[in-house]
């Protein structure tokens, strides 16, 4: 029965698969790679990407909603030359809906323009006029990036929230803040919804404690938010389902987990090859290709991922070059955070992780620690028949050598989505076999082989004031799915809340940090059925002391300094420069 | 007094000779390993002078993974001009970074003893103006950012501590200078958030912050004998505590190679150097030059100023003194009320904006001899009509002041501007360019004495005025803060405050011409003139304390530190446990305001005590729960009070090792924690 209803997804998924392997190939020739140099983005934060958030819209499920984030840790007082879009870059979002297709289906193109309304005072506003306004011409592609239109020119950007003085008083701009947000929320002449300006970081991350060798939580307990109190730019942009659907897929969604529905999204920017100096005071002249030098798909794969020496590489180059890259998927087969996870190696020496332990030895037959093989001794093994594991079906993605545990989790989980085949369901109604059918929970699976955030569209929005929306995303909904009478009594597809979370996709409430550490930890393994060592295969109850340890593992950060808003642009009001430190 | 003329004949020959910089900054904001913060020179122990230029603003101490640094294809310069004679600098002294990473392997910044993106610096020295350089530093080290113990301290880190690694940091060349590149606290403090919302400082709610307070900075600091700097006419020791030839002018810079490329996953930078920031004088390019002209003023060396007469105006007529005159805007900034310029000094001059100031004496014969006299200083201090901050705020910023009347203070004068006063300054280097100025001969002040300001030489203004020690006599006398601020800048200097007092007419008043409420032959210490003097922009210090010894500034803030970052709601880690257990996570939030639970110890071995501290007296239940959500234990069930209420969980000693969880619900408000209890 299940195998019935699972057998049209494999087939789909094997077509998908080879033809993405095809186009590979074609690619490499007709996509033209992006090159460049940064030896640090952070040192052009105008054009650093900060986050990138993808989701379903709670007020208006018809529609996703897209953020993309530049210009890391405002300081809201940043005066007298507060920050703002920058010119002469490109800030794109982009959308890739069809695997089947070379690159982006869609993208977004925002251009920002600054123009000085009173070059006489040094404020950067005085009397209903300001400095550094900043407006943009939003164009849209949906030929791959072909041909753009325009289909938002002169849209405004809200000021900076300098403070009363400026924004509220008789001299300065005699508003409010909130109706300058309100001001600037524009309709597209395509439908779009679309907001750019400054905002709340809504991004909460311990970066003192964390970066500090993995102290997080801290030992000592003061975990703070580093990124409270500061601001970003943001681009909003919320676009119907109908628009961003791959096309040829039903007007409505076969299932909660129709593959159809699923999109990858990126967002990047780009300058000009060259920058000429100019020799009297005047903008720089720019010529040349545009090269791409910030991107980001899904959350913190550069921070936290990508060592040192590649991390300037990796901005350099589009998902869609992943795939041809070996060198970084090592990184995801054998992550360096789980070398602290791991007693046999550093695990010592981050006393902060000791509740996050890797399956060294889970069913007492599989080691995911570094180096090891993980599920590879499968491979051949007819009991992988029909699996995502079977070459047959997905080729060598997911089981590519021996020495390379982590390629049946992290990797697919950043490069290409996990479909809802076995074994990437809930242990639920596996019967302690993990190759067996289990609870479908997830088919987020775009198969291109690049960094994304891949959504799928149908799944249903947890409501934010549901009590069981959870910032632990989808890993909330697995946990649901194997141990909520209300879901773990039947294997049938089922909207369990939470499952429209991270990595589906991303929240801007989700506790992506925690997930993804736990997801290093190996959690979404034991969700599957690889239990933690401490489970002896076939005994009762696989919620062990390990696993708890995993769950319950917190930063201690896990939300936002200031709420969200319940309606676009979601974000919050930014920081004014009087109101914090 | 006819050298002076002939010193600004040179310096308009120089132009020709010096080769200009040029530069583009749509923002230097926008490149801050490039941004030029601050700029100090101040006297230091042992005959040295001592120069910081703080480079890359606002620096989060928790700014990982990639902390702050310097940059590589940059020029860092710091610029010494000694001598009007000879064109352009002096003595310039060149740092520039390169960057290794020990460990390319991971993405800690620091780990096991290696570190990444560390940085490297070559020094080196021109005696001749820039034609040639000497390098005088080699592969010398940068301290590393300060990210936390565990990175430092630990043995999985560096395994040493900080003060250690700036030791370490701290280099002397051959020629005789000490030298530290590292990391510092931030030394500036001001009120970015008051003053840039339209000019708020002090802020009317009372409540001025210091932004730049727990924020760090790239420090290149420098220790040069005295001897060094002089120029080739300076006599060894000097001749009196304002010896002329004492004065040098400083600058710092930061310059990028004109073209740069981006391909092939490279960077490449050619062309020649275009400097894209400086920084002389404090505050300038922020609150004198609007935005219109911001970039420009960046783009130009101090030497290409005296041929610009676009920028002059805002020295003659500044926009902030708009705000400090009741005629023109003053009503529209509540928090300058206490500064007013002299709009009818002594019943006769008026500098607000557009007037004519002390034109109006120009060509009479009590100007003689004077500095104002064009006999003397050609026509730079009275170019014109409608110029009234030619004879102040102008020569402050581009020649320094003259120990010349009418320079000196009023002491002295009876009541006469252009008699011969009390000297109290002179940093004169008539380059015409934005510099700090600072007198080598003017003896120290102490830190520790109490008559230690921050005001700088307005305090010795002060002293020299109505401090009887000092205004019985018109001699020249050492006062207390004369090496501050303008004449040099030391870091404890509210350079803030004093331009904004400057602004408002300081300087002019103690010369002589008083505020507008002064009565001819009453105390010149009228209501306005103790306004000015009392005015404070509510930030007078700085958040960190300096060192009493060289680099000076303070350590910068830890990345796990105080700074770094706002302390979490430590109630929000029951929020997510609770939602494994299938409970309301909304409901936990606020059970925070009802109660607090917690164990103790924990984890625990054969007993732990349960708390509860009852704010809100109602119903409630205690349970225990096992790790697969059955209740394995009812603590208790009734009525508490207000209070604290403890419990001893019965079952601690015979329950089997492992997670457990507490549960304590009101029942009232059906709001509830869930405290997680580990038995070894």
């Amino acid at each position: 029965m299940i195998f019935k209803t699972n057998t049209p997804v494999l087939i789909k998924s094997r077509t998908q698969v080879l033809a993405f392997v095809l186009w590979i190939s074609m690619m490499v020739v007709a996509h033209a790679s992006s090159h460049r140099e940064a030896p640090l983005i952070a040192n052009d934060p105008l054009a650093d990407n900060t986050d990138l958030y993808a989701f379903r819209s709670p007020d208006n499920p018809n529609t996703i909603t897209i953020i993309a984030n530049y210009i890391p840790a405002e300081l809201p007082y940043g005066g007298p030359n507060y920050y703002t879009f920058g010119e002469n870059i490109r800030y794109e979002i982009h959308i890739d809906n069809d695997a089947s297709k070379p690159g982006d289906e869609i993208v977004y193109r925002f251009v920002f323009t600054r123009i000085n309304e009173d070059p006489t005072t040094f404020f950067n506003i005085r009397l209903g006029k300001q400095n550094i306004k900043t407006t943009y011409t939003l164009s849209r592609s949906i030929d791959g990036g072909k041909t753009f239109v325009d289909v938002v020119t002169n849209g405004l950007v809200p000021p900076p929230f300098i403070g009363p003085r400026s924004i509220n008083s008789a001299v300065g701009l005699n508003t409010d803040y909130d109706q300058l947000i309100n001001g600037a929320i524009t309709t597209a002449s395509t439908g779009e919804k679309v907001f750019c300006g400054p905002a709340d970081d809504p991004f909460y991350v311990d970066l003192g404690g964390i970066f500090d060798l993995g102290n997080s939580p801290r030992q000592d307990k003061k975990n703070r938010d580093g990124l409270a109190r500061y601001n970003v730019h943001s681009i909003v942009i919320q676009i119907p389902i109908a628009t961003l659907r791959k096309i040829g897929a039903d007007s409505t969604p076969t299932s909660i987990l129709d593959p159809n529905y699923v999109i990858g999204v990126w967002a990047s920017s780009s300058r000009r090859s060259i920058r000429t100096l100019n020799s009297n005071g005047a903008a720089p002249e720019v010529s040349g290709d545009w090269v791409q030098v910030s991107r980001l798909g899904m959350p913190l794969t550069n921070e936290a991922i990508i060592p040192i020496k590649d991390k300037d590489y990796w901005n350099s180059i589009t998902p869609y070059e992943d795939l041809t890259d070996t060198r970084m998927d090592e990184y995801f087969y054998n992550p360096e955070l789980s070398l602290y996870m791991d007693d046999a190696q550093f695990g010592g020496a981050v006393p902060s992780f000791s509740p996050l332990r890797i399956q060294r030895n889970s069913l007492q037959a599989y080691d995911f620690g570094n180096g090891k093989n993980g599920l590879f001794g499968l491979k051949g093994n007819p009991a992988l028949a029909g699996t995502a594991l079977d070459d047959a079906v997905f080729g060598t993605l997911l089981l590519p050598g021996a020495g390379k545990p982590r390629s049946v989790d992290l990797w697919p989980i950043f490069h290409t989505g996990v479909p809802n085949v076995i074994p990437y369901q809930l242990a639920t109604g596996k019967n302690g076999n993990p190759l067996a059918a289990g609870k479908p929970f997830i088919n987020n699976f775009l198969p291109n082989g690049g960094d994304m955030l891949r959504l799928n569209m149908s799944t249903p929005v947890t409501p934010r004031n549901d009590p069981k929306f959870s910032s632990m995303g989808i890993i909330a909904a697995a946990v649901a799915g194997l141990t909520d009478t209300a879901y773990n009594k039947s294997t049938a597809i089922q909207s369990i809340p939470n499952m429209d979370g991270f990595p589906n996709g991303r929240r801007l409430e989700d506790d992506v940090t925690r997930i993804e550490l736990q997801a290093v930890a190996g959690v979404a393994l034991a969700a599957i059925g690889l239990w933690y060592d401490d489970y002896t295969a076939g005994g009762a109850n696989p919620v062990t002391t390990k696993l708890v340890n995993v769950l319950t593992y917190s930063t201690g950060v896990e939300k936002n300094d200031k709420p969200f808003k319940d309606v676009f642009p979601y974000v919050a009001r930014p920081w004014s420069g009087t109101e914090v430190q | 007094m006819n050298k002076y003329i002939i010193l600004i004949f040179a310096l308009f020959l120089g132009i020709n000779a010096y080769a200009s910089s040029h530069r583009e900054a749509p923002m230097i904001a926008n490149d801050p390993l490039a941004d030029n913060v601050d700029l100090y020179a101040f006297r230091s122990a042992g005959n040295t002078v001592t120069f910081i230029a703080t480079y890359v603003p606002g620096q989060l101490p928790h700014g990982g993974p990639n902390y702050y640094n310097f940059g590589p294809n940059i020029r860092y310069e710091i610029h010494i001009d000694n001598n009007t004679n000879t064109a352009g600098d002096d003595i310039i002294y060149r740092f520039t970074f390169f960057r290794i990473d020990e460990d390319p392997s991971t993405f800690f910044n620091i780990r096991l003893g290696k570190q990444n993106l560390r940085m490297y610096y070559n020094l080196q020295r021109s005696d001749n103006g820039g034609k040639s350089f000497v390098t005088i530093l080699a592969s010398a080290s940068v301290a590393p950012p300060n990210i936390g113990a565990r990175s430092i301290s630990s043995p999985v880190g560096l395994n040493t501590t900080y003060p250690a690694l700036v030791n370490q940091a701290t280099r002397y060349t051959h020629t005789g200078e000490t030298v530290f590149v590292g990391p510092s606290d931030d030394p500036f403090f001001v009120d970015l958030g008051g003053i840039f919302d339209l000019g708020d400082a002090p802020r009317q709610d009372g409540k001025s912050i210091d932004n730049l307070a727990c924020k760090n900075v790239s420090a290149i600091a420098i220790q040069v004998p005295i001897g060094y700097l002089l120029n080739n006419k300076a006599a060894r020791t000097p001749s009196t505590i304002l010896d002329p030839n004492y004065v040098i002018g400083v600058w710092a810079s930061a310059s990028r190679r004109k073209i740069s490329t981006l391909s092939a996953g490279k960077e490449t930078h050619s062309g020649d150097w275009v400097q894209v920031s400086r920084l002389g004088m404090p505050l300038t390019n922020e609150a004198v030059i609007p935005i219109g002209h911001k970039d420009y003023w960046n783009s130009i060396t101090p030497y290409q100023e005296i041929s610009d007469t676009l920028l002059d105006n805002y020295f003659y007529n500044p926009e902030l003194a708009l705000y400090m005159d009741d005629s023109l805007f003053g009503g529209a900034v509540p928090a300058f009320s206490q500064l007013r310029i002299q709009r009818n000094s002594l019943g006769a001059y008026d500098f607000g904006n557009g007037n004519d100031g002390l034109f109006g004496l120009k060509g009479n014969a009590a100007l003689a001899g004077t500095a104002l006299d064009d006999a003397v200083f050609g026509t730079l201090l009275l170019p014109g009509p409608g110029k009234p901050r030619s004879v102040d705020l102008w020569p402050v910023f581009h020649t320094g002041v003259p120990n010349v009347i009418p320079y000196q203070l009023a002491t002295g004068k009876n009541g006469n501007p252009l008699a011969a006063g009390k000297p109290f300054i002179n940093n004169f280097l008539p380059n015409g360019g934005d510099m700090l100025r600072l007198n080598m001969a003017v003896p120290m002040t102490d830190r520790k004495s109490p008559e230690f300001s921050s005001l700088g030489l307005l305090a010795a203004a002060v002293s020299g005025l109505t401090d009887p020690k000092y205004n019985s006599n018109s001699n020249l006398e050492f006062i207390p803060n004369m090496d501050g601020f303008p004449n040099g800048r030391r870091l404890e200097d509210d350079v803030t405050r004093i331009e904004l007092m400057a602004v408002s007419g300081i300087v002019l008043a103690a010369i002589g011409l008083w505020y507008d409420d002064f009565v001819a032959g009453a105390s010149p210490v009228t209501t306005k003139l103790v306004n000015v003097l009392s005015y404070k922009t509510g930030v007078e210090a700085n958040d960190a304390s300096f060192r009493a010894g060289f680099p000076y500034v303070a350590m910068p803030w830890a990345g796990d530190g105080p700074c770094g970052g706002v302390l979490a709601d430590s109630a929000s880690s029951g929020v997510a446990m609770a939602s494994f257990l299938g409970f309301s996570p909304v409901s936990v939030q606020s059970a925070k305001k009802m109660f607090t639970a917690a164990n103790f110890p924990n984890p625990f071995v054969n007993q732990t005590e349960i708390q509860v501290e009852v704010e809100k007296a109602g119903n409630y239940t205690i349970q225990v729960y096992d790790i697969t959500g059955r209740v394995i234990n009812d603590l208790f069930s009734g009525p508490l009070s207000q209070g604290m209420h403890t419990y001893q969980w019965n079952k601690a000693a015979v329950v089997a090792p492992g997670q457990y969880f507490m549960r304590v619900s009101n029942l009232d408000d059906k709001t509830f924690q869930v405290i997680k209890m580990s038995k070894q």
